[in-house]
């Protein structure tokens, strides 16, 4: 009789500190990347949030290597609960959760509201965020990643060398090499690149400029007639004549250790532009420059005259991993990531702009970012998206055919036609594994 | 019973470190034989067993093929440059007894100390196109004519860029090893052969070589193994692989299979057959260099 008592008591005891532990202590698990933004913001959300969710501890684990650190953890199953890390990113993490299907659906979180703003998550973020290929990458209409931190991507160029009595912005793609002839004679060549990489949103909106948005959103769904196409031939050829008024150092830099010496060619005038996202020049923030120098920021050249211009847009995710624990707690953060006093943290401590309404009103009008994000302001329309979930298909690296081949078609190695034929072959060997299925 | 006693006391002694050698080296091992089947993206339990596929998209891949090239390339060009330069050195530190040798030991062993990244970042000074130390060399000695080599831009040239970094780095490595051998041979030898009238080359090839010639066999060894691991350390951090994959190396290409392009049971593939073709050069190269031994 003592015996059972006893055990009974015990059972409650126990059962009241699972439960009492449960109600007590929640800790959400968020892992990112200590990226160009730094860390300060994080910490700071994390504290907002911990006292806006009493009882509730945030930890974060953010380092530059964070794909390297996660890895393992995941393999071991042991998963945060929010993952910060683009798509695209090093170490290909984000992207290989992507193919296998281990991210949760969020699409729900877009219904929830905005803590304390009485609006929905989807009424908040800027329309289109949410119907990209990045955010929904199977094309089902759910979403999966979460935008953040957005900026536009173009051509960055020393405004000082530009205005009258100096050279012309080109407005077309026949001016803007016209201007590389022009500049050549003055021994300053028309383009450089950081790394081949940085030709993902350039090409982007290159082909969402000649065969609008349908040709790019086919050519990003693996449909092999696009790459095919007139307009996507003439984007390589574009690239190709481009390949040709690159600074000649340039493919000896583009790569990990030396890419910020490309960017330098622009602060020391020896090329005119760099296609680039507007962290640049926070990024070379310290490095010497030309007299006069000043940052000027544009679209890419059109077509014509009276064609679209494109700019694409670049922004970061977030998501919540299959296997983490708390999952509810982890779709209030995303959500409590939207509201205005998260937005004012992130650029107060980051200078980095979410993508909700009215968050451009937070800059000030001497903040020389403001110059970079009314870019859509001044006509140019905004691209967006990468390419669809597919299966992997080994030893077919698309990115490094489509981009890396880049640096060969500077150095005059690979043909522009090769160059094509091989990112059509490559796409198709994906079309075909993604029709197998 | 007392053979008994000591035969479990000694297995007693080699169970940690054999139970330790299974879990880290033996097991791994196997497992990315076992890996190497399958069709898996690395980070969920989503896998296909494929059998044979993998390999067989390998032999096709000519991005693989490029990489096999070049870490060949690697291997043999770093072998013969480093092993030639450092005997030479270490005999001419023992026998010369030049002043300030071991100053020059100290000097030529650093590079081995420094970090992969610290010798890329040396070396990127180095091969710069406008400020690099090379050009800027010829820019001087040439300032009307001198076009920049671009050494890590060319294709054709960015394998010996690389392979000029890691003889640099390894030189001193080898150098004291080849001087610990060479140190223990005893003088009276070289003395007899002098008054036989032998000259210095006679000597070398005569005496030290043959003397030495264990030592050079495990170092082979050694340069198989070690030329495979640094070029990837070097080739990630100096050049990324390109430009354009010119400069991708087994392990690199392995990599950027298994992570970036979500294909880990093709990069286990690669790995099989990393570790196959490294087992099988180090044995050719034992059996080749086989020689009686000669003692002194």
């Amino acid at each position: 009789m003592l015996r059972k008592s006893l055990s009974i008591c015990l059972l409650g005891l126990l059962l009241f500190a699972v439960i009492g532990s449960a109600v007590q202590a929640q800790t959400l698990k968020i892992a990112g990347l200590d990226g160009g933004w730094g860390r300060e913001h994080w910490d700071e959300l994390a504290r907002r949030f911990e006292a806006a969710n009493p009882g509730v501890t945030v930890e974060l684990t953010l380092a530059q290597n964070i794909a390297d650190i996660l890895r393992p953890q995941i393999i071991a199953r042991n998963y945060p609960d929010i993952i910060y890390l683009a798509v695209g990113s090093a170490g290909g993490l984000t992207d290989t959760l992507i193919k296998e299907q281990a991210i949760l659906d969020i699409t729900d979180v877009l219904d929830m509201e905005v803590p304390g703003e009485g609006v929905k998550v989807r009424d908040k973020i800027v329309p289109g965020f949410t119907d990209t290929l990045i955010t929904n990458p199977y094309g089902d209409g759910k979403t999966y990643l979460a935008p953040l931190f957005y900026s536009p991507c173009g051509l960055f160029y020393n405004a000082d060398l530009f205005g009258p009595g100096k050279y012309q912005l080109p407005e077309t793609w026949d001016e803007f090499f016209e201007l590389g002839n022009q500049a050549q004679q003055d021994g300053i060549a028309l383009f450089t690149y950081p790394t081949t990489g940085y030709f993902d949103a350039f090409f982007y909106a290159l082909l969402t400029q000649l065969g609008g948005p349908e040709l790019f959103n086919r050519a990003m769904n693996y449909d092999v007639a696009a790459w095919e196409s007139p307009e996507a031939t003439r984007a390589f050829e574009i690239i190709g004549e481009i390949a040709k008024y690159t600074h000649p150092n340039t493919v000896a830099q583009a790569n990990v250790a030396n890419f910020t010496k490309n960017q330098q060619l622009i602060l020391d005038n020896q090329a005119l532009f760099i296609p680039n996202g507007t962290w640049l020049p926070n990024e070379m923030k310290d490095a010497p420059r030309a007299d006069g120098f000043e940052w000027g920021f544009m679209a890419l050249p059109k077509q014509s005259k009276d064609g679209d211009s494109y700019s694409y847009t670049f922004f970061e995710q977030m998501y919540i991993p299959k296997g983490a624990r708390q999952v509810d707690l982890a779709k209030k953060f995303i959500a409590f990531m939207y509201t205005d006093e998260a937005a004012q943290v992130i650029y107060e401590k980051a200078g980095a702009v979410q993508p909700i309404l009215g968050a451009s009103e937070l800059m000030a009008d001497d903040d020389p970012n403001k110059l970079f994000y009314t870019i859509y302001d001044d006509g140019a329309k905004a691209s967006m998206g990468a390419f669809a979930a597919a299966p992997p298909v080994a030893g077919v690296d698309l990115a490094s055919i489509l981009f890396g081949t880049i640096d060969s078609v500077v150095n005059g190695d690979v043909t522009v036609e090769q160059w094509q034929k091989d990112v059509v072959n490559a796409v198709a060997k994906i079309r075909a594994a993604i029709d197998a299925q | 019973m007392k053979q008994k006693g000591s035969k479990i006391f000694v297995y007693s002694c080699i169970a940690p470190a054999l139970l330790l050698f299974a879990v880290f080296m033996i097991y791994p091992t196997i497992s990315v034989f076992r890996m190497s089947l399958y069709e898996w993206g690395g980070l969920s339990a989503r896998r296909t067993f494929v059998g044979l596929k993998n390999f067989k998209v390998l032999l096709d891949d000519r991005f693989f093929l490029r990489s096999f090239q070049n870490t060949v390339l690697i291997i043999t060009l770093v072998t013969i440059i480093t092993l030639s330069i450092a005997i030479i050195f270490a005999y001419i530190l023992i026998r010369e007894r030049i002043k300030g040798e071991n100053f020059f030991r100290v000097v030529f062993y650093i590079p081995n100390i420094l970090s992969i990244a610290v010798i890329a970042a040396v070396f990127s000074a180095i091969y710069a196109p406008d400020q690099g130390l090379i050009n800027g060399l010829g820019r001087l000695l040439n300032p009307d004519t001198w076009v920049n080599i671009q050494f890590l831009g060319n294709p054709r040239l960015v394998v010996y860029s690389v392979i000029g970094a890691m003889v640099w780095q390894a030189i001193g490595y080898y150098m004291v090893m080849y001087m610990a051998s060479m140190g223990s041979i005893p003088t009276h030898l070289y003395e007899a052969a002098q008054i036989e009238g032998a000259n210095r080359v006679r000597q070398f090839v005569d005496i030290t070589l043959p003397l030495i010639w264990e030592t050079v066999r495990t170092t082979l060894v050694f340069f198989i193994i070690s030329s495979i691991n640094i070029s990837f350390l070097l080739v990630n951090v100096l050049t990324g692989g390109g430009p354009n994959g010119a400069s991708e190396v087994f392990l690199s290409y392995l990599y950027r299979q298994a992570y970036n392009n979500a294909s880990y049971g093709y990069g286990m593939a690669i790995g099989v057959v990393v570790f196959l073709f490294s087992f099988a050069l180090a044995g050719l190269v034992s059996l080749v260099t086989k020689r009686d031994v000669v003692q002194y």
